[in-house]
């Protein structure tokens, strides 16, 4: 929407129009996509729709295909979605530079799939951007991961929220618009490299919870649970997106919630 | 007769306080209207004292852009400082040159004296090919640590700490007109092997960045959890082991060329003799780290919530009392913020347009907070912390200033309702 806002036609393209899994996907995007078009990958299996390695090799099989369509085609701009599930859990602060050591299929599938479009965009000279998003939220987020999307939910549904332990784990909270922002502004310089999307202000899950509990009504209950893991911190030094980006800004996460729980309510009592 | 070849900063400091010493001395660059000039007594770059001291030994010193004179001299110091890339890798060529053209003039019995910055061997490769190719000569090669410090140069080269020489055989005295020349200096010598010489340069420097590097660190976590950096470095310079001239001024990353020569060194030899130096990558990665902690201010602090903003930056030098801009965060800081208007003074650099496009430079201070919505202060430069505060106010438009070095009064800043920073202090309420 914010692509069309600005005049540019933009083909949004979801698996029921090609499954990139499938060997033909390669010459189904060969029609679709023409010489000079710019493309955004940011299809994926999420980890809610599985953590295996059936999951890992479906993912790579779509990149795979991707590959041999970019190998082939003369594309503007490729930007790619990636995550910063690529890092280490230790690595802190994060930064662009940090050791790629993913925990998960998850995050080695957007490794592989990073290196594997490195090599593929080589044949033409198509300039790649990869960007490595942390947690997203926003409204319209189905996954429901730990954070702010389901806090908001079940704050709203059942005036709770559940932590594990009491919360302590500080992680960076990325407003979806922020993610589409930066994803835009790669598009029109043509933005090559890898670049971290994080805000540089990680917060409390704890302290999530109370910024969402003072939204959702104080009769909300904060609830702990027995913790299983061990406390982690995950915090990014976004000077490369200051540089690269001087001008944007990022959404205050006190005024990302306020807009997702507005919305949120709004498609509860309607 | 003491001669130096190559007159950049080392080379013209070094001869100038040689000549301080009560030596004759003949200095030989190529550029002869660059001898001309420091015949006329005028240097090209600032260093403090420098012309005064200079003005009072012109008659002890010539400059000369014909090699053969040297061949009076019985000690010649080959002290050309080596340029490095922006990866701190030296460019030896200059110098290989220039004792090229200058060994076919030494006497019998010289005295060449590596005083440049170069690498562990190259002394040891330099005095095998001079015996190869001048045997009758009887040459003599040694390598002398320098440790001058832009901006106390003078201090440091009249007054060193400690001289230390690299020999072909660290245990044999060294040449008689050699010594004459260091003792004049009145300090301890230490004589050991070419390697080890070249190599402790190396380590002192080595010693100043790890220093460095743990006040980075430690006054990154004073500013997260609301402690003071300088409340507890008095402790630590009480400590015998630290000691009271340790290096423990938290900075905007390592600059100025010399230490990041020597980290690319080191990271060099790890690499080529499979030692381990995964210290010194972290060093030099907390180096860029820092470079940058301006610029995360200014983002948090004011471009996130300020539209257009005029910036006022107070020094472009790498550090005070120099003119140099070597790796300066000031530089990389107005390179970041190259969409946004920026107003900078600095009392010894002027910068060309085309370097810095977005930038106006001022003729004081006071100009570039004309109308200017924050104020980051480079370069800790002594005039900056004697100007009014209320003079600031009254220029700038905002009230927020960036003082990484802690120029100005914190605590007075704060009571004239400007937003401050400096770096290792954090918000303790």
């Amino acid at each position: 929407m914010r692509l069309q806002s600005r005049g540019i036609e933009v083909l949004p393209l979801s698996s029921r129009e090609i499954d990139l899994a499938k060997p033909e996907a390669t010459e189904k995007l060969k029609n679709l996509v023409r010489d000079r078009d710019s493309l955004v990958i940011v299809s994926a299996l999420t980890p809610d729709k599985g953590k295996d390695v059936a999951t890992l090799v479906r993912n790579l099989s779509m990149v795979q295909n991707v590959a041999a369509f970019l190998e082939e085609t003369q594309c503007a701009h490729v930007v790619y979605i990636s995550s910063d599930a690529v890092y280490a859990d230790d690595a802190n602060p994060v930064r662009e530079t940090s050791c790629c050591d993913p925990s998960s299929f998850h995050g080695l599938m957007h490794l592989v799939r990073e290196r594997v479009l490195a090599a593929a965009v080589q044949k033409q000279g198509t300039p790649l951007m990869i960007l490595r998003p942390t947690a997203i939220y926003g409204a319209a987020d189905t996954h429901n991961s730990y954070g702010p999307n389901r806090f908001l939910r079940t704050a709203l549904k059942n005036r709770e929220i559940k932590l594990f332990g009491m919360g302590e784990e500080k992680r960076d909270h990325l407003c979806i618009k922020d993610l589409s922002e930066i994803t835009l502004l790669s598009l029109e310089r043509r933005s090559q490299g890898v670049l971290n999307v994080a805000t540089g202000e990680s917060v409390s899950f704890f302290d999530l919870a109370e910024m969402i509990k003072a939204l959702c009504g104080n009769e909300t209950r904060i609830e702990g649970s027995p913790r299983a893991n061990p406390v982690t911190h995950r915090h990014f030094e976004i000077s490369a997106l200051y540089k690269g980006f001087p001008e944007f800004r990022f959404t205050m996460l006190a005024d990302g919630l306020t807009e997702s729980f507005a919305i949120m309510k709004r498609s509860l009592v309607g | 007769m003491i001669g130096f070849a190559g007159l950049s900063h080392l080379g013209v400091v070094s001869a100038i306080a040689t000549a301080a010493k009560g030596f004759e001395v003949l200095a030989y660059d190529g550029d002869a209207s660059l001898c001309e000039s420091l015949n006329r007594g005028q240097i090209s770059f600032f260093e403090p004292e420098l012309e005064k001291l200079l003005k009072v030994n012109q008659s002890r010193i010539r400059f000369v852009a014909d090699a053969a004179a040297l061949t009076q001299c019985d000690v010649i110091y080959f002290s050309r400082d080596v340029a490095t890339d922006d990866q701190g890798r030296s460019n030896l060529s200059p110098l290989t040159d220039l004792i090229e053209r200058v060994v076919p003039s030494a006497a019998m019995g010289a005295t060449l004296v590596i005083l440049s910055q170069v690498p562990p061997g190259f002394t040891r490769r330099l005095a095998k090919k001079v015996g190869q190719s001048f045997a009758d000569r009887q040459l003599q090669v040694c390598y002398q640590v320098e440790t001058l410090i832009f901006g106390r140069a003078v201090e440091r080269a009249l007054y060193p700490e400690r001289f230390i020489i690299g020999a072909a055989d660290g245990r044999r005295a060294l040449p008689r007109a050699f010594t004459e020349l260091l003792a004049a200096f009145t300090c301890p010598i230490l004589t050991m092997r070419y390697e080890s010489a070249e190599l402790a340069k190396i380590s002192i420097n080595m010693c100043l960045v790890s220093s460095v590097s743990v006040a980075n660190t430690m006054a990154e976590l004073c500013e997260r959890i609301g402690a003071d950096w300088s409340e507890i470095v008095p402790a630590l310079k009480l400590d015998k082991r630290i000691g009271p001239h340790a290096y423990l001024s938290p900075g905007l990353g390592i600059a100025g060329g010399n230490l990041e020569r020597d980290l690319a060194t080191v990271v060099a030899l790890a690499n080529e003799f499979g030692a381990d130096d995964g210290v010194v990558d972290s060093w030099i990665s907390n180096s860029r780290y820092r470079r940058d902690w301006v610029l995360q201010q200014m983002h948090q602090q004011v471009l996130s919530r300020i539209q257009n903003p005029l910036i006022a930056i107070w020094g472009l030098a790498y550090k005070q009392d120099t003119d140099s801009t070597r790796n300066s965060p000031a530089l990389f800081l107005i390179e970041a913020l190259k969409p946004f208007r920026i107003q900078a003074y600095d009392p010894s650099v002027k910068l060309d347009r085309v370097s810095a496009a977005n930038l106006r430079q001022t003729e004081s201070a006071l100009d570039a907070c004309a109308g200017a919505d924050v104020l980051a202060i480079m370069t800790p430069w002594k005039e900056f912390s004697d100007i009014s505060l209320d003079d600031i106010k009254v220029s700038m438009k905002g009230r927020s200033i960036i003082d990484p070095y802690g120029t100005l009064n914190g605590d007075a800043c704060i009571e004239a309702e400007f937003s401050y920073f400096k770096l290792g202090s954090g918000d303790c309420e």
